[in-house]
């Protein structure tokens, strides 16, 4: 649906769809010059750029032949102009959708327009967001030779010279976390050393960092794409290293006070992290909590040899210390009285305390108890006395276990641990079961229980064999086999097979509120039946923010909570990580003992050096780690990562496509070593290395950082090549490597540059003379291929070539630097411009001008024409040239659709 | 002395990324010229003219609230209309606006001398602030332009750029000075690289040119002269009238020069030229042009051919340039004569191969269909003799190390390059500019690739420089995009920064009239109380005038005798 506006004004709001006369796709040198000229000439132009800055290659050059006047000096005003050119309007991050047909002849062009993740009318180009970075990736504007931030302004002469943030995704760490923890930030902000910072970062979702970097599963280090290589990164582990670290309070302060009083009923991982969230938004809230300890299953079950209770305590301290209250021995029954006691919300946190009952006979006998029971005694230090005793503990989960390894803690003699799954089976996880079994814990998996033997007191457990635990639909089934019987003797039986809430509250699964009393609100396993902490950790997340839209009295419907962009997958950040260098994760820590006598903490904390090292594994999959430093130190709030794609339908008369070239990928030569000789560069790097903006301001080696003597040019890689498939002769890299060669010699007079060259192509205006001046200041020139590169000792390359001139043999030459002079594929960005018609490509996949010889420019399609090199290779002269043909075609069409409109 | 006056001034310095600053401080020319008065803004930055650093000025100047502004950086060719810009932007008149050229006259000629660079920076600068210091707000002229245009030359770049400006809405008067159009395309046969036909391709153009009511072609017609100015000049044609030459004029905004190139025409002796059976490149296309079938001189059947490249071309002594077409346009030949049957040898004597581009797939296709290609030095050419027994040609070929081979043929291509037409009379009367090569020189082969110096003068096709057809065209389209980018909103603005007379100073002495090299000064009034009239829009602003009035009556906006005073007293003043 569109509506086209005759004058061309813009409409305001989404829906509208904004006329120009002509839409110029890439604005490099061929764009801005065909864009410049339409404007000038009266014509209203829409420019759509891929890239965060206009400007195309050009911009990216040290000097451009034959004149070796600067690139920047050439290309900032044409880009300047562009930008502020009244009748041009430039859309950068921006890529064509697709260009479909009106009826009434116009196009139809829906813009993808890319979030910046920045604000650009706010953001003032101080780059106080780069400094703060914590990210590095391969600088693509520098060649990657040097690094640049993932907050980064494209170049010192971009325009606009605005920030942005790459984001290719979501980290699948980040994106794992059920909480919405952000992992691949804390870790980030760790490898830069800023401990206090991920602090804070972890801070910013729940307040129990010490407890989930303890005892938390960690899904997401199952998800993080080192795992695909040498082992995952310790994500978990690093975070217990930030809150060891950490001393005294939070250091947050509560939000500005709104009025606003909360019940929070159970003080588990959704209660404290809803109490922490509310907090933060300046909510008045109180806790209650039956038990005489806060922290719910952090405090009471989990062992202290995993979870030591000083850690939770340290925790909880951080929720009390935000004005907190925690009342507890204080059981909550009557919900509505804690309405009509004045709070404004309750929130329902309460958990799954009651544990599941067997149902078989004789399991009233005395010293038969329910696990929770029984670990809850040991964590607040009333134990029983298991001294020589032999414990069977029922139950495959990880409670079970935790009971297993309790119960030999206390003494116990044996114990064994029976459960209906087999080994692979079992709820708990496998580590778990291991660090069990290593600790003297006998199994005896694929068991049911038949019922208990004693009179008043346990003496047997009795068993049968279980055959199956799901029936045929997945659904828990356990089918037994009553013929095959066993009895286990025990002094002592625990049962953990499960745990279930005590009050059954109905609320919506999004905002979790319930239908009948708005002002009640429910979260964590009491919602959900017993799951992870991290997972009450995001309920609890999730409670506070819709009870906080509550409190304000604004709509829940509809309201986006903690949406992330798209896990990245594996596989592309592995692509793009080409060059990553192995890096081996750290040894297991936990040395295990046959049955231990304490529940001292068993997993000893990380050194820092070991914190870095292991943080230093991280690969960036998600490019920004969402670290937020850059929010934290704009000066102009200008850092939105909540922006996202939209797209837009804009209207126009005609279209120019100058979406350039692509350089040929120089490791498709595998012969010729790129990618894997360091010193083995291609001329745009050289390029860099020789642009004003240079990375090192001098022309070094990358392998070394040596000021290279001899420099040796490898022409026609990627060209005149059937063996990669391109018979054609790129045209411009015999006079980009003149142009190299002449520079180089002026940047480093010592060096010897020699130019292995098929054949010399320099058929322009002083392009010729160019040539003869690059000879007569001492540049090489070697006729004849080169048949492959080696790298010797200490990293310099070894030439294997044809010396034609010198009678045709095989030569070799050793050199400090070669630059592979790669030419130019078709950018195939075009296939998918037109979504009703077909843009011709000839068979180079260059665009099509079945009229070059009378009109060039003038594609397949009527009223769509090709400036510069999209329809083929051409430098910077012929480009220009070629602009203006386009656009004197496009300006007689748009006059001739004026006649005829 | 009088007071200065009481100005608020902006100073930029600009590092242009290494460019200046390399050579010289950057900062310290800063921290010299900071105090100097008028001067409330003084900063570095690594490139004035990126976006950001504009945008900074911007924001000075209306915060600051400047009324002059000095950047310190490249040429003011480059550079000038940029600032005048941001400062247009920041509603500061531009012509308050002085750029310093601190690296074409500063940094890149002292290398050697970081010291003296610097200094000498100071210098510039501080006369900039000085001239600044005394500038006033200058409105542009505006004037009105013509919607007409002319183009000289009826070859194919004149033809299609005719076509392109009446399609884009713009009248023309295109001129050839040959009795026909076509130009040396419309003399071809089958043409490289997409097998059109040349006299096929021209014949359709002429006849839309002739369709279209809006272009007027004048053939057998020369343009010997030009006044006005850009946007309205006045063209003098002679034409071929009934009674013989007669001269018209026609209103036009802006002149296309398109009038081709010549072909190289060797000397007797040169290659054998002169021997029978040796042949420039165009009599060789004409040879083939002429018939179908196999290929056959003087009656006799041509069994072998031998080409010898860049003749008139790359030559030490002579044409230095590389003539661009000539390679492409052998090996098409070539292969046209293979497509007339097997069994011609053909043999390609040649220093580098430039089949730029698309052109490599030809050169691959001809050496499949069994053309030999031999390659010479630069300094030992092939020789060429004929004997009892036919032509020969003999070469020493670095392909097969060097060895002397002498090869008979019985033709032989002397592949001709471009030169420049000799085109003295329009030269003059346009004022067109000419380079070392002999062909006409653009503005900048980037920045401005078909205007000259000359505004409203464009240049496209060969006479710029050696193209293939198409390329012809291409820049033919590209100089009606410019022409249209100048005249099709029917108004332009011209630099203020012209000569103006005080009346009540001038004695209308007239010496000013015989200094001006653009008849841009007339007489007004009569005997006795005449005066001197400076046409705005013709002058040019080069200052000719203002040191021959002995009355000091005349001053040049912009650069009055006052501002170039105060620019010396900068330059002298002590570092």
């Amino acid at each position: 649906m569109s509506t086209s506006s005759s004058n061309g004004s813009s409409s305001a709001g989404g829906g509208g769809r904004v006329d120009y006369d002509a839409r110029v796709v890439g604005s490099g040198i061929g764009g801005m010059e065909s864009a410049l000229k339409l404007g000038a000439m009266g014509y209203r132009v829409l420019v759509v750029e891929k890239e965060p800055s206009v400007g195309g290659k050009m911009i990216l050059l040290s000097k451009v032949f034959p004149t070796l006047d600067c690139a920047s000096c050439i290309s900032t005003p044409k880009m300047g102009e562009t930008t502020h050119h009244p009748n041009l309007t430039v859309l950068t991050d921006a890529e064509v959708a697709g260009i479909g047909r009106d009826d009434d002849g116009r196009f139809s062009v829906r813009v993808r327009q890319k979030p910046r993740f920045v604000d650009t009318p706010l953001c003032t180009g101080c780059r106080l967001c780069e400094f703060a970075c914590s990210v590095s990736v391969p600088d693509q504007f520098n060649g990657e030779l040097v690094a640049r931030r993932a907050a980064y302004i494209p170049f010192p002469q971009a325009v606009p010279q605005k920030a942005l943030v790459e984001r290719a995704g979501t980290s699948p760490c980040t994106f794992a976390c059920p909480a919405g923890i952000k992992a691949h930030g804390y870790v980030s902000l760790a490898r830069s050393g800023e401990y206090e910072k991920a602090f804070q970062l972890v801070l910013e979702t729940t307040p129990l960092v010490g407890s989930l970097g303890r005892a938390c599963y960690a899904p997401c280090e199952e998800q993080c794409t080192r795992g695909d290589l040498e082992g995952s990164l310790p994500i978990r582990r690093i975070k217990r290293f930030l809150a060891d670290r950490h001393e005294g309070g939070p250091g947050v302060e509560p939000g500005e006070p709104t009025g606003k009083r909360v019940a929070i009923v159970g003080s588990g991982p959704a209660g404290l992290t809803a109490a922490w969230q509310l907090g933060l938004r300046g909510h008045r809230v109180k806790i209650f909590e039956a038990a005489p300890e806060p922290g719910g299953a952090m405090r009471l079950s989990i062992p202290s040899y995993r979870l030591p209770a000083e850690v939770v305590e340290r925790d909880v301290a951080n929720v009390t210390a935000l004005g907190v209250e925690i009342e507890t021995n204080s059981r909550v029954d009557d919900l509505e009285a804690l309405q009509r006691d004045g709070f404004d919300a309750v929130l329902l946190a309460t958990g799954t305390p009651v544990p599941v009952q067997l149902g078989v006979p004789r399991e009233e006998l005395g010293a038969v108890s329910p696990a929770l029971d029984f670990l809850r005694s040991v964590k607040l230090g009333d134990p029983p006395d298991l001294a020589g005793k032999r414990v069977v503990v029922i139950g495959g989960g990880n409670v079970a276990i935790d009971a297993a390894r309790s119960a030999l803690r206390l003494g116990a003699s044996e114990v064994h641990e029976v459960c209906l799954e087999a080994r692979s089976q079992m709820p708990a996880y496998e580590f778990e079961v291991e660090e069990a079994v290593a600790e003297g814990v006998v199994l005896h998996d694929s068991w049911g229980i038949r019922g208990f033997g004693g009179k008043d007191e346990v003496t047997a457990v009795e068993l049968k064999r279980c055959t199956a635990v799901f029936g045929a639909d997945g659904r828990f089934d356990p089918q037994y086999d009553e013929t095959e019987t066993d009895e286990l003797a025990c002094d002592v039986a625990i049962v953990a097979i499960g745990m279930r809430r005590e009050r059954n509250l109905q609320v919506d699964a999004i905002t979790l509120q319930s239908a009948e009393q708005p002002w009640l609100f429910a979260a964590g396993d009491v919602v959900t039946g017993p799951a992870k902490i991290v997972d009450a950790v995001g309920a609890g997340r999730r409670a506070a923010f819709m009870l906080d839209r509550y409190l304000r009295g604004e709509s829940l419907s509809e309201v986006p909570f903690d949406e992330r962009l798209p896990g990245v997958e594996h596989e592309d950040v592995l692509r793009r990580q080409r060059g990553h260098s192995r890096r081996d994760p750290l040894a297991p820590a936990i040395r295990l003992v046959s049955h231990p006598s304490d529940f001292a903490e068993l997993e000893p904390g990380l050194a820092e050096d070991e914190i870095r090292a292991a943080a230093a594994r991280c690969l960036d999959c998600g490019v920004c780690s969402e670290c937020h430093e850059c929010i934290s130190v704009c000066p102009a709030g200008a850092i939105d990562l909540e922006q996202r794609e939209q797209e837009l339908e804009v209207g126009v008369g005609s279209v120019i496509v100058s979406t350039g070239y692509s350089l040929f990928p120089a490791d498709a030569k595998p012969q010729y070593g790129y990618g894997r000789f360091q010193n083995v560069i291609t001329g745009v790097q050289m390029e860099r290395l020789l642009a004003p903006t240079r990375p090192y301001n001098t022309v070094l080696r990358p392998s070394d950082g040596k000021m290279p003597d001899r420099i040796a040019y490898v022409m026609c890689t990627g060209s005149r090549d059937e063996t990669v498939g391109n018979p054609l002769c790129s045209k411009f890299c015999c006079m980009y490597s003149i142009k190299q060669n002449q520079l180089i010699m002026g940047a480093l007079p010592l060096a010897d540059v020699t130019v292995h060259y098929v054949d010399i192509r320099t058929p322009g205006k002083g392009y010729d003379e160019f040539f003869e001046q690059a000879k007569a200041m001492g540049g090489q020139f070697i006729k004849g291929r080169v048949a492959s590169i080696a790298e010797a000792e200490g990293g310099n390359l070894i030439l294997r070539y044809e010396d034609v001139d010198n009678g045709g043999h095989i030569a070799e030459a050793e050199y400090d630097l070669v630059v592979l002079a790669v030419g130019v594929r078709p950018n195939l960005d075009t296939k998918t411009l037109f979504s009703d018609e077909e843009l011709a490509l000839d068979e180079f996949d260059y665009v099509d001008e079945p009229e070059e010889d009378i009109n060039p420019g003038a594609t397949s399609i009527p009223g769509v024409f090709v400036a510069g090199a999209a329809a083929g290779a051409k430098d910077i002269p012929e480009s220009i040239l070629h602009a203006g043909a386009a656009v004197a075609q496009a300006a007689a069409w748009l006059e001739r659709e004026k006649v005829t409109a | 002395m009088s007071a200065l006056p009481d100005r608020r001034i902006g100073v930029y310095v600009c590092h242009c990324g290494g460019n200046i600053s390399d050579y010289v401080d950057v900062d310290r020319v800063i921290a010299s010229v900071e105090q100097e008065p008028g001067v409330k803004v003084a900063r570095t930055a690594m490139f004035t003219c990126s976006d950001a650093t504009q945008t900074e000025i911007v924001t000075d100047i209306q915060e600051q609230e400047l009324d002059g502004l000095v950047v310190a950086s490249c040429s003011p060719k480059l550079h000038t209309f940029t600032f005048r810009n941001a400062a247009k932007r920041a509603g500061l008149n531009p012509y308050q606006y002085t750029q310093v050229n601190i690296r074409e006259q500063c940094s890149w000629t002292h290398t050697d001398d970081h010291e003296g660079a610097t200094e000498k920076a100071i210098r510039l600068v501080r006369a900039g602030i000085n001239r600044t210091r005394l500038t006033s707000p200058l409105e542009p002229l505006v004037v009105e332009t013509s919607q007409r245009a002319l183009v000289v030359g009826g070859g194919i770049a004149g033809l299609r750029a005719a076509l392109g400006l009446a399609e884009i809405g713009l009248g023309v008067f295109l001129v050839e000075r040959s009795a026909e159009l076509g130009g040396w395309v419309g003399r071809l046969g089958e043409i490289y690289p997409h097998g059109k036909n040349g006299y096929e391709l021209v014949a359709g153009l002429e006849e839309k040119v002739r369709a279209r009511p809006d272009v007027t072609v004048l053939t057998n017609a020369e343009v010997v002269g030009k006044s006005g100015s850009f946007g309205n000049y006045v063209a003098s044609i002679r034409v071929q009238g009934e009674q013989g030459p007669e001269t018209i004029e026609v209103d036009v905004g802006a002149i296309i020069v398109a009038t081709g190139f010549d072909a190289y025409q060797p000397d007797e002796g040169e290659y054998g030229y002169g021997i029978e059976g040796v042949l420039t490149l165009p009599e060789f296309e004409e040879l083939l042009s002429a018939s179908d079938g196999p290929l056959e001189l003087d009656g006799r059947s041509v069994r072998s051919i031998g080409y010898v490249y860049c003749i008139g071309s790359r030559q030490p002594h002579g044409n230095a340039y590389c003539s661009r077409y000539c390679c492409p346009a052998a090996i098409h030949a070539s292969l046209r004569v293979a497509d007339r049957g097997a069994g011609v040898s053909q043999y390609h004597l040649y220093r580098e191969m430039r089949a730029y581009g698309e052109h490599e797939l030809a050169f691959s296709e001809s050496r499949k269909r069994g053309s030999l290609y031999l390659r010479f030095a630069d300094d030992d050419p092939p020789t060429v003799i004929r004997e009892d027994d036919g032509l020969k040609v003999t070469v020493r070929d670095l392909l097969t190390a060097g060895e002397e081979v002498t090869i008979p043929v019985d033709l032989l291509v002397l592949v001709t390059g471009m030169v420049p037409r000799s085109n003295d009379e329009l030269i003059q009367a346009l004022k067109l500019p000419v380079g070392r090569d002999g062909f006409f020189n653009e503005i900048h082969p980037k920045l401005r690739p078909v205007e000259t110096v000359v505004d409203g003068v464009l240049i496209a096709g060969a006479c710029q420089g050696p193209k293939t057809s198409s390329e012809s065209v291409a820049s033919g389209l590209a100089a009606v995009t410019q022409t249209a980018a100048m005249l099709k909103l029917g108004r332009a603005e011209l630099d203020p920064q012209v000569a103006v007379v005080n009346g009540a100073a001038c004695t209308g002495c007239g010496d000013c009239v015989a200094a001006c090299p653009f008849a841009a000064i007339a007489m007004t009034g009569t005997n006795g109380n005449a005066l001197a009239f400076v046409d705005g829009a013709v002058c040019k602003g080069c200052g000719g005038c203002t040191p021959v009035c002995p009355e000091n009556a005349i001053d040049l906006l912009g650069y009055t005798d006052a501002q170039v005073r105060s620019m010396i007293d900068g330059l002298v003043a002590a570092v």
